[in-house]
């Protein structure tokens, strides 16, 4: 072997065997009980197909997935344009677009649990400080139930965008700062006005790297399940249960000092319905962007 | 040259890279040193881990834990450790990591027997100290399968907390004690109060245990039969038991007497309100004398009184919360010097000073006899009387597991909140889908819980007090 791929080979040794490690060795270890009747002791119980059909009748597990394309689509829609339109202005010389891309990205780095806990005060119904100002602007005249089950979805997808934003500009900003200027100038010499910049020059111009960050904020979105866990534990009566919280659950039911029998088994064979659900939707992203590719 | 060097440096680091990650993995490091401790000189030390979540108590049990280990004449040095939230998963890592403490509060006992984490206490602690527990070592609770592997300590008991003031203002000089009667009070109190924001009753729903708090409380008290929705003489489900607690609550729902935002409330949020005197009536444990003079100190005038039952009879017992204390893990070096550190833990001056600091309330005859009147502003309220006693275990939790479709206490919630469901449409889908995964659990040997006919709730009344 050529001595400069054996150390290729030695280098990316480390980070194989980690992958392997914390990465395939898991995912092989909850596939095996995708078959089996587990709760943790005993001795697994082989059942074949069983986990599979009940996930099939499983009407909780599938709210739960019209939940998160709710809670997904809500998050993608609101988040994706806004961190556009935001890096698109703070990408201009303004004065003091450093402290504002700094505010901006600060919530990425507080924990979703923490700020969550934060959101609950703030949001909650008896004194909370939204309603509070509604209150006294009389803009409401009764307190809004942020968490109730009219609206605990909503107050989870604002959440979410708060966190997130900031994030997206980010990645949108390092986008933005490849495509050259002298293109833009050009265009402003033929009287191109800012909606037809960003239209015509600026969503082309970013292309792969804005296929990219759709794609990691689809399955960011899809996979979240932190802040709800925080904020409602999937209720009031499962309007804001997602997949993934309805997963962890079945790993790892929500309580100290309660009982904490686990389903490892079917929870197996939900995190594989999950993963494919998931891999679908982002394969069909994938497919779809390379025929507007080719369209275009 | 140089890429022979990068190569070897590579291959180098790549090695200690991966014998240093077996060595983690493959460590057998206990939570203690398993190994008497030698030192020139000084006589060895037998090292004990306790692993603990209970963090009311801590700065004192860990002046006690002090006093042991400097006082103990055998060498035993206990290092007492407070765990903070998910405590059982942090038990369950412990545990395969071969980490695991030698002595460990328990919180599910099923759970830890069924996976091998606890030892044998029988034989490893003193007969004398066992003969303290006659009568009172619940199968599935302190015993499984004639086996005991821990035993009881002290208990939550339940009562109604109201605020004293609000209900005399309301025009009452009684707390109810029939259901009609709580329904009644909380209207009259959100009528006296509602331009102050204060309401008549409270839960927290944003779990289940915004219903099961108070439907346990008054269910257990109410039935003759029943617990968790199980039957113990007929061995199955039968949610029915919750038909008049669930009713009730939804009238105080449907008249506007529960506190707005309760179905997104959690329990430390509503006890902030009852501080504030801003909640007529809730129900809930033991703990609250501790929390009201710690956590959210108030001058509010609140007492508490049984739990209403439907027409103020009382069948039952009211539930008491007694799981095990404390339990000796099967992977421990040192399991006689656990088990005499287990002994000092149930030494009568130390249980007796606990109760009488009011730091937890006893379910053992020998400290209750001798204790004094605790000391916590409000836990007089909450002492044992003859209405309270500890049931058997029931098969809910595992139960749950093969269980397909919403959890009973998510269906009552949503039945007390919107009533969009007959109650008897909702008891009935519970006892039918209970059934079927009670069946399941029994058939695949998950649990062996089976029907006593001759349980009565009854004959436990007077077992934990007069």
């Amino acid at each position: 072997m050529h001595r400069s791929k054996l150390g290729a080979y030695l280098f990316s040794f480390p980070s194989f065997f980690l992958t392997v490690a914390l990465g395939l060795y898991p995912i092989v270890w909850a596939l095996r009980y995708m078959f089996f009747d587990y709760q943790g002791y005993g001795t697994p119980r082989f059942i074949g197909l069983d986990n599979f059909a009940r996930v099939g009748r499983d009407a909780e597990f599938w709210h739960s997935v019209g939940n998160t394309f709710v809670y997904a689509g809500g998050k993608l829609i609101i988040t994706l344009p806004l961190s556009l339109i935001l890096a698109v202005i703070l990408n201009r010389k303004l004065r003091g677009r450093h402290v504002f891309r700094a505010i901006f990205f600060l919530p990425t780095i507080f924990s979703a649990s923490v700020m969550s806990i934060v959101f609950y005060i703030v949001f909650n119904s008896y004194n909370g400080v939204i309603n509070q100002y509604l209150l006294k602007l009389g803009i409401v005249s009764a307190p809004v139930d942020w968490l109730g089950a009219g609206m605990a979805m909503l107050t989870t997808i604002i959440i979410a965008v708060w966190g997130a934003v900031g994030n997206y500009m980010l990645l949108f900003l390092a986008g933005l700062q490849s495509i050259p200027e002298d293109i833009y100038e050009a265009a402003s010499l033929d009287g191109v006005n800012p909606a037809q910049r960003l239209w015509y020059i600026t969503i082309p111009m970013l292309g792969p790297v804005l296929q990219m960050i759709v794609m990691l904020a689809i399955t960011v979105s899809l996979k979240g399940y932190e802040s709800i866990m925080v904020l409602t534990e999937g209720g009031p009566f499962g309007k804001t249960e997602v997949m993934y919280l309805y997963l962890y659950k079945l790993f790892f039911p929500l309580t100290t000092t309660g009982t904490s029998v686990q389903n490892i088994g079917y929870g197996s064979a939900v995190g594989f319905t999950t993963a494919v659900i998931v891999g679908l939707i982002t394969w069909m992203y994938f497919w779809m962007s390379k025929k507007l590719n080719s369209i275009y | 040259m140089k890429k022979r060097m990068l190569a070897r440096s590579s291959f180098l680091i790549c090695c200690l890279l991966v014998t240093a990650l077996t060595l983690a993995a493959c460590s057998t490091n206990k939570g203690s040193d398993p190994k008497p401790e030698e030192s020139a000189g000084a006589t060895p030390k037998t090292k004990i881990a306790y692993w603990t979540a209970d963090r009311h108590d801590m700065d004192y049990m860990q002046k006690k834990v002090d006093e042991y280990n400097a006082t103990n004449t055998d060498n035993i040095e206990v290092e007492m450790k407070v765990m903070a939230d998910n405590y059982n998963q942090a038990v369950e890592v412990a545990f395969a990591s071969n980490q695991a403490p030698d002595v460990l509060k328990i919180y599910d006992f099923q759970t830890y027997v069924n996976k091998g984490y606890l030892t044998q206490l029988d034989g490893l602690l003193s007969a004398d100290l066992m003969a303290k527990f006659d009568g009172l070592l619940v199968d599935n609770v302190y015993k499984l399968n004639g086996k005991v592997y821990t035993l009881p300590n002290t208990g939550q008991f339940w009562r109604l907390l109201y605020n004293v003031d609000l209900m005399e203002k309301a025009g009452y000089s009684e707390p109810p004690k029939t259901l009609d009667e709580m329904v009644d009070a909380a209207k009259k109190i959100t009528e006296q109060g509602k331009a102050e924001g204060i309401y008549g009753f409270a839960s927290n729903f944003k779990s289940g245990s915004g219903f099961t708090r108070p439907a346990f409380a008054s269910g257990t008290l109410d039935s003759e039969t029943g617990h968790e929705g199980y039957n113990f003489q007929t061995g199955e489900f039968d949610f029915g038991m919750y038909r008049d607690i669930s009713e009730a609550l939804r009238q105080i729902k449907v008249d506007g007497s529960l506190l707005p935002g309760a179905e997104s409330l959690d329990i430390d949020p509503l006890r902030a309100q009852f501080a504030q005197g801003k909640i007529g009536m809730y129900v809930n444990h033991s703990g609250e004398p501790a929390v009201y003079s710690s956590q959210f100190p108030t001058d509010i005038n609140w007492s508490t009184a049984p739990v209403p039952t439907k027409d103020g009879v009382i069948d039952g017992v009211s539930w008491v919360n007694a799981t095990g204390y404390v339990g000796i893990s099967d992977k421990s070096e040192n399991k006689e010097a656990a088990a005499k550190f287990v002994e000092y833990l149930y030494s009568e001056d130390l249980r007796v000073d606990y109760q009488e600091k009011g730091l937890g309330l006893s379910v053992l005859p020998f400290v209750n006899e001798k204790a004094g009147k605790p000391e916590l502003k409000g836990i007089e309220g909450f002492l044992p009387t003859q209405y309270d006693g500890i049931y058997p275990a029931t098969p809910l939790s595992i139960t749950e597991t093969k269980l397909e479709g919403k959890k009973a206490a998510d269906l009552f919630n949503e039945y007390i909140l919107t009533g969009n469901q007959d109650i008897e449409a909702v008891i009935s889908d519970l006892n039918s889908r209970y059934g079927k995964a009670l069946a399941a659990a029994r058939s695949e040997g998950l649990t062996d819980i089976k029907a006593d006919p001759s349980f009565s709730a009854k004959k436990l009344q007077g077992t934990l007090g007069k």
